[in-house]
């Protein structure tokens, strides 16, 4: 696998990436990701585990997005005094 | 990453900050707009929390190019928001050309190799490869990341992600739940009114209050 390392994953000037820190990073990518996409084999491709990477941050991103609205339809509909009780109490939690 | 409460803590104050300075609550402005100052509150309030990390700088970066984000990002950054920017001018040349050298390289190599197979483009060889692309731009400030730098950014930033996923999702559970007992309070005061007068008017007559006790169920006020 080592050998196979693609172009823009071959270590930079500045400093020498190990193999060993590069697989390190992609298993705690791994670990991040939520389970049921992958499961926890041993051997999971780097390129699988960056395309479920990708997947994650679009659907966490599009999910942003859908609170954004309705944080905002919620907050225009609400009084202000309720609002800010309700924000003292988000703090408090 | 270690210490998402705090992380989250930190979010949610600055957003809650974020939210009362672009006034949403008031109403005004379309929902689009409301929407935008929203998201870029929470955007805001997730690099100001993390702190000074690559993509922190490249969402920062990025959010600025927009012209209605300006005042926002001056008000909430202060000068934090100056000096990135004055810095950036200076060391903006450098990479450019770097950029324009490398790609002007990869046309070249492109037409050197001159085959018209599908695959073969000299950029997106293999499979890791494309995939790298497609996370750099998904990562904010990732097109200018090594591998290296890109993978533990991504680490970082999706955990962060995921922290203002949820706290945003706290955050309209409580103003929702303290919506509907807004509501619910809005009808009671109504009942009370009615019950005061017929409790003045139960105390006048002892003969009447004993019978009424005894009639209706007790009242808890």
């Amino acid at each position: 696998m080592s050998s196979r390392r693609p172009r823009s994953w071959q270590s930079s000037s500045a400093s020498r990436i190990t193999d060993e820190q590069i697989n390190d990073l992609v298993s705690k990518l791994q670990a991040v990701l939520p389970e049921a996409r992958i499961r926890r084999s041993d051997r999971v491709s780097a390129a699988k585990v960056l395309q479920e990477t990708c997947n994650y941050i679009r659907s966490l991103h599009r999910e942003v997005d859908d609170l954004s609205e309705r944080l905002s339809e919620l907050l225009a509909s609400t009084e202000s005094s309720s609002a800010q009780a309700a924000i003292i109490r988000s703090l408090l939690m | 990453m270690q210490a998402t409460k705090s992380f989250e803590q930190a979010f949610l104050k600055q957003m809650l900050l974020g939210i009362q300075l672009s006034a949403v609550s008031h109403g005004s402005g379309s929902l689009q707009e409301r929407k935008s100052a929203i998201k870029l509150s929470a955007d805001v309030a997730m690099a100001v929390a993390r702190g000074s990390k690559k993509w922190t700088r490249g969402l920062i970066a990025s959010l600025s190019k927009e012209e209605q984000n300006r005042s926002f990002l001056q008000f909430v950054l202060g000068k934090e928001f100056e000096r990135p920017a004055k810095i950036c001018h200076s060391s903006w040349k450098i990479p450019r050309s770097k950029n324009i050298v490398r790609r002007s390289l990869r046309f070249l190599s492109k037409r050197k190799s001159n085959i018209r197979a599908p695959n073969s483009s000299v950029l997106a060889g293999t499979l890791v490869e494309k995939r790298t692309q497609v996370l750099k731009r998904l990562v904010p400030g990732g097109q200018s990341m090594d591998a290296f730098s890109l993978l533990d950014e991504t680490l970082d930033y999706a955990a962060c992600l995921r922290a203002q996923v949820d706290v945003m999702q706290k955050l309209m559970t409580t103003l929702e739940a303290s919506k509907h007992r807004a509501d619910s309070d809005a009808q009671r005061p109504k009942e009370k009114f009615h019950l005061l007068p017929m409790v003045g008017s139960w105390y006048s007559t002892r003969k009447g209050l004993r019978k009424r006790l005894s009639k209706r169920p007790k009242l808890t006020l």
